[in-house]
């Protein structure tokens, strides 16, 4: 559906579009707490990060919450205390992320409790990235394909995190197998962001997590949000959060394997 | 149990009526009414006897009317918008079958939105319609010179535009699929081309077109918000004609003549569109695609006096494509078969088979790998439509409708993924209905009737029925089995009160109840946007709206003044959760929500319709707000299009014989939208946070435009006009978008973006005639 929304762009482009910066009054929400915590299969340190929102007009910066309590438990008993690191980080002291595994977030700010819990999904394996290429406007484009086989169970969802020299792609990748349940992956990861092409001789880094349904829902969501349909695509709203109490933000239980291609 | 009581109650006030009309000896004058230099039938023309104020019919669709009368001398005055009054005296002492021929008057002082006669909105019951002639929206601009009827209808009070340059349309607060557009009795799925920014409508085959907000008939069904029927022109009996123009965007031509002199024509009329041989100039855009056209054909045929049938299909398709990479192509295709059926002087028949088709492909290309989706909904329709003239006082309209669906859902095929070949629902749609138009005395009239419409799902792929989102259990229907059956009563009534010459007053109620259902994840229509029928989940959307109307003639009868109030109120309107991707779920079903809406509003409307200055202004105060469970956290929110003001003003001078002068002002509320309320940083990057839903608003939308017509002297051959216009003068950058980002400059800032599609657009066409 992306490329529809692309297309329609692309329509009105041609048809002398115009962007301006302008400025609006905008609400003011108060300060709501956001937390950004994740266990993985690979070694600890986890870290949870604690923050606040802030108005639109101002500065875009972490404002950590630093007062807060932060215990991450599992099902066999473990619960660990998070230690306070700096401006809103905390980190785990002992719990284990294993495939499989059900973890159970609690964070106490000013008395207030918030809750999420998560399971780590059995890993799916990364087996290779290749290069995949396109004609498109008279040039050559270049993405990257991870090559992996999708478990006959229905159900799966992958999150790619891409770097590419370094740097961020913005474009929250997810997939799920809704199409191709059971099959090798032959889906690109494709930026929707014109001015992060994949070049010749870029080295591109790709961090591949098997991720929960509600970590797919909260992505897929802030995808469908930034898309560039009539109006701004869909009505956006905060993303669907298994973090009860009120918080924004995502706690996810999920695998890493990373590799990194270059591009020739 | 509620509808029998609906169907009782009707049966009684028509008894009460016949037993007192029966009693006095009457004969009957019938026949039809036809252009003089075409011979295409008129529709609504008013035919009213002078000597007998009360007595008074208006043509149907097929130019057909039956008046009962006692004997007598009388004087037929014959009257329609944009043709010259006939007056005819005749000698009635037996039923007699007379055809009336109407000579057009001068095109200059033509018209432009008219109701069919200079009283014809005083007398009638129905309320919350516009007729839009064809021939008469010529001086309109419009973007790209490209008159479109749809973007005419926009400037009504009550329709609002789904976004700039866009054809799709809202009415009443309602959403854009909830609008029943008919082509010759075919709905049309998707109304428009080029992602909205035409309509499927090419003008020069078109004849006239009706907007029935919300109070329709109880013919009409199966929508909640609107019915546009939108009439095919018959083709010219007496000449040959050939028509044209040639424009910036798009060229078209069309034919007509007679097959046989006086009693059967054709007409066949194509549109493409080469904004594509403009790419092709550009180095960097010349492997893309992006085109549309467009085949419209009619003929019909006159077997006897009683007998006739009409043939029309339409066929239009949209190709766009990148490359090798990436193409999509859409379209619909109808056709109708109708046959006319003179039963008696008093008993018109027309019954009618409809075919409608709309599907869409989507062509991805990635390397080695291809990926392909469509989707197509087919419809089967049957119609039986009676028109009974009983007496003077008592016209009814009966008859069914079996319509069948054949629904089948976005599949996915390709050499990457899984070919899950999703099989087609079916539903079978059935109506009966039955309506009286009643005219008590030259005072008041009342226009009655329910529908009776039925949904029944049939087989060929399995149902789940959820209960709180979780299957609860799943029903396999077999491919010719049937499953579960809506039935739902849908009475309708208006009435009409003439106070005096100049003013009367109306109200109305009405139930419509929708069987098929849009999912769309975008605001405006898009070409993948999907059909879905009833099932155990979704049911039956239902609207009841009141209103009342006021109508008067206004500075020496020159204008008419309309005002109509309503309130609407809306169930079973679905959405979808968040983060849901609708279109490659394995059951769609099990991300809708339900919930309901309401609009309410008031329409006022001032309209000059004859002499060299036409045009009107149009005000419309209006809230639209939905209430869907999981949305919002189950409180009530602005609806998208909820425009608060909404303000159209059309203006067209005469200025001579050869320059016509023509301008709209449309002024509206922005959207109701969400903005974030305050932004955090996540892994990085920076995401936004929301409060309530569409609590906030787009900057307020306002554009002028202007058009010049220039007329050709007419020679006795070639008839030729330019019409020249510009879009959007004084440059306005409406905010077609608006987005938060980081400032590339500093990403620690947010900027507000605001996108805007259109600043001038001129465009230039030519018109041809011989």
């Amino acid at each position: 559906m992306k490329k529809i929304l692309f297309l329609i762009s692309f329509c009105a482009t041609i048809l002398v579009g115009c962007d301006k910066e302008i400025s609006l009054v905008l609400d003011n929400n108060n300060p709501t707490l956001v937390i950004d915590g994740s266990i993985t299969d690979q070694a600890g340190p986890y870290f949870v990060q604690l923050s606040l929102s802030t108005p639109i007009t101002t500065p875009t910066t972490i404002v950590g919450v630093n007062n807060a309590r932060v215990i991450i438990s599992d099902q066999t008993g473990v619960k660990d205390s998070l230690l306070f690191v700096s401006n809103g980080l905390y980190k785990t002291q002992k719990i284990k992320g294993i495939e499989g595994g059900t973890y159970n977030l609690e964070v106490v700010v000013d008395q207030k409790k918030y809750t999420a819990s998560a399971t780590m999904p059995k890993k799916v394996n990364l087996d290779s990235l290749r290069i995949n290429t396109f004609p498109f406007n008279g040039e050559i484009r270049y993405s990257v394909i991870p090559v992996y086989t999708d478990p006959v169970t229905l159900g799966n969802s992958y999150r790619f995190i891409q770097k590419i020299n370094d740097t961020l792609d913005p474009t929250f990748h997810v997939f799920d197998d809704n199409l191709n349940n059971g099959k090798v992956n032959q889906r690109p990861l494709r930026g929707g962001d014109d001015n992060l092409k994949v070049k010749l001789k870029d080295n591109v880094f790709v961090e591949m997590q098997c991720i929960s349904n509600a970590s797919y829902l909260y992505y897929n969501s802030l995808n469908q949000q930034s898309g560039a349909g009539p109006g701004g695509g869909t009505a956006p709203s905060n993303p669907p959060s298994n973090i009860e109490g009120g918080a924004l933000g995502i706690f996810s239980a999920h695998t890493v394997q990373r590799k990194t291609i270059t591009i020739r | 149990m509620r509808y029998k009581i609906y169907v009782f109650c009707f049966l009684i006030f028509l008894g009460a009526d016949f037993a007192t009309a029966t009693a006095q000896q009457t004969l009957v004058l019938s026949g039809s009414v036809r252009d003089k230099q075409t011979g295409e039938s008129l529709i609504k023309a008013v035919v009213r006897i002078q000597e007998l104020p009360s007595a008074g019919i208006i043509s149907n669709e097929y130019g057909f009317y039956s008046l009962s009368l006692p004997k007598g001398n009388y004087s037929v005055v014959v009257t329609q918008v944009g043709y010259e009054t006939l007056i005819q005296k005749i000698k009635l002492d037996s039923s007699q079958s007379i055809n009336f021929y109407l000579q057009t008057k001068n095109v200059l002082k033509e018209v432009v939105v008219e109701s069919s006669r200079k009283n014809d909105n005083l007398t009638k019951a129905q309320m919350g319609t516009e007729t839009i002639n064809m021939s008469s929206i010529n001086k309109v601009p419009v973007i790209f010179g490209e008159k479109d009827l749809l973007k005419t209808i926009q400037l009504l009070p009550g329709v609002k535009s789904a976004g700039e340059g866009n054809s799709g349309f809202f009415v009443r607060g309602g959403s854009a699929d909830q609008n029943l557009i008919l082509l010759d009795e075919a709905p049309v799925y998707n109304a428009t081309h080029l992602l909205g920014f035409f309509s499927t409508f090419n003008s020069d085959a078109i004849k006239d077109a009706t907007i029935i907000k919300g109070n329709s008939p109880s013919q009409y069904g199966g929508r909640l918000s609107s019915v546009l029927d939108v009439k095919m022109k018959e083709g010219n009996n007496q000449n040959y004609t050939v028509n044209g123009g040639l424009g910036l965007i798009s060229s078209k031509l069309s034919i007509e003549g007679p097959l046989q002199k006086n009693k059967s024509s054709f007409i066949l009329s194509g549109r493409r569109t080469y904004a594509d041989v403009f790419l092709k100039a550009t180095e960097k855009f010349k492997d893309n695609i992006l085109y549309f056209y467009d085949l419209n054909a009619k003929a019909n045929y006159q077997i006897n006096a009683k007998n006739k049938i009409y043939i029309s299909g339409y066929f239009g398709r949209d190709e766009l494509g990148l490359g090798q990479d990436f193409g999509i192509d859409w379209g619909n295709k109808t056709g109708t078969i109708r046959w006319n059926k003179i039963i008696s002087n008093k008993l018109f028949l027309n019954t009618s088979l409809i075919y409608s088709d709309y599907n869409y492909n989507v062509k991805l290309k990635n390397g080695e790998t291809n990926f392909n989706i469509n989707s197509n909904i087919k419809d089967l329709n049957l119609k039986q439509d009676y028109t009974f003239y009983a007496n003077g006082a008592n016209t009814l309209r009966f008859g069914f409708n079996s319509i069948l669906h054949t629904i089948k859902p976005s599949t996915f095929s390709g050499t990457v993924i899984n070919s899950v070949s999703k099989e087609g629902r079916n539903g079978f749609e059935n109506a009966l209905y039955l309506t009286n138009n009643y005219r008590a005395n030259s005072q008041f009239t009342i226009d009655y009737g329910v529908r009776l419409s039925m949904y029944t799902l049939m087989g060929g792929d399995v149902y789940n029925v959820y209960q709180n989102g979780i299957v609860n259990s799943s029903v396999k229907l077999s491919r010719s089995s049937f499953g579960k059956t809506y039935v739902n009563p849908e009475p309708r009534i208006t009435t009409n009160f003439r106070i005096n010459d100049e003013t009367s007053i109306k109200a109305g109620y009405a139930r419509n109840i929708q069987h098929l259902h849009l999912l769309s994840n975008a605001v405006a229509s898009s070409p993948s946007d999907q059909w879905i029928g009833n099932s155990y989940n979704i049911k039956p959307e239902v609207a009841d709206q009141w209103s009342v109307g006021y109508v008067t003639k206004v500075f020496k009868s020159n204008f008419e003044f309309t005002a109509e109030a309503y309130y609407k109120y809306l169930q079973n309107q679905i959405d979808y959760k968040d983060g849901a991707e609708i279109n490659t779920v394995s059951d769609v079903e099990s991300v809708l929500l339900y919930g309901i809406g309401r609009a309410y509003g008031v329409e006022l409307l001032l309209k000059k319709k004859e002499g060299r200055f036409t045009g009107w202004i149009g005000y419309t105060l209006s809230k639209t707000e939905r209430k869907i469970d999981g949305i919002n956290g189950n409180n009530w929110y602005n609806a998208r299009q909820d425009r608060t003001h909404d303000i159209s003003v059309v203006g067209i001078y005469d200025l001579n014989q050869r320059w016509s002068i023509s301008g709209v002002f449309v002024y509206n509320t922005g959207d109701a939208v969400t903005y974030p309320t305050g932004k955090y940083t996540l892994q990085g990057q920076t995401l936004y946070q929301y409060a309530a839903r569409n609590a906030n608003r787009m900057p307020a939308y306002h554009r002028l435009d202007f058009s010049a017509t220039y007329e050709k002297n007419k020679t006795k051959r070639m008839h030729g006009s330019w019409n020249f216009s510009l879009y959007n003068v004084y440059g306005r950058e409406n905010a077609y978008r608006i987005s938060f980002k980081d400032d590339p400059n500093n990403p620690t800032r947010t900027q507000i973006i605001r996108t805007a599609l259109f600043k001038w657009v001129p465009s230039v066409t030519y018109q041809f005639k011989f």
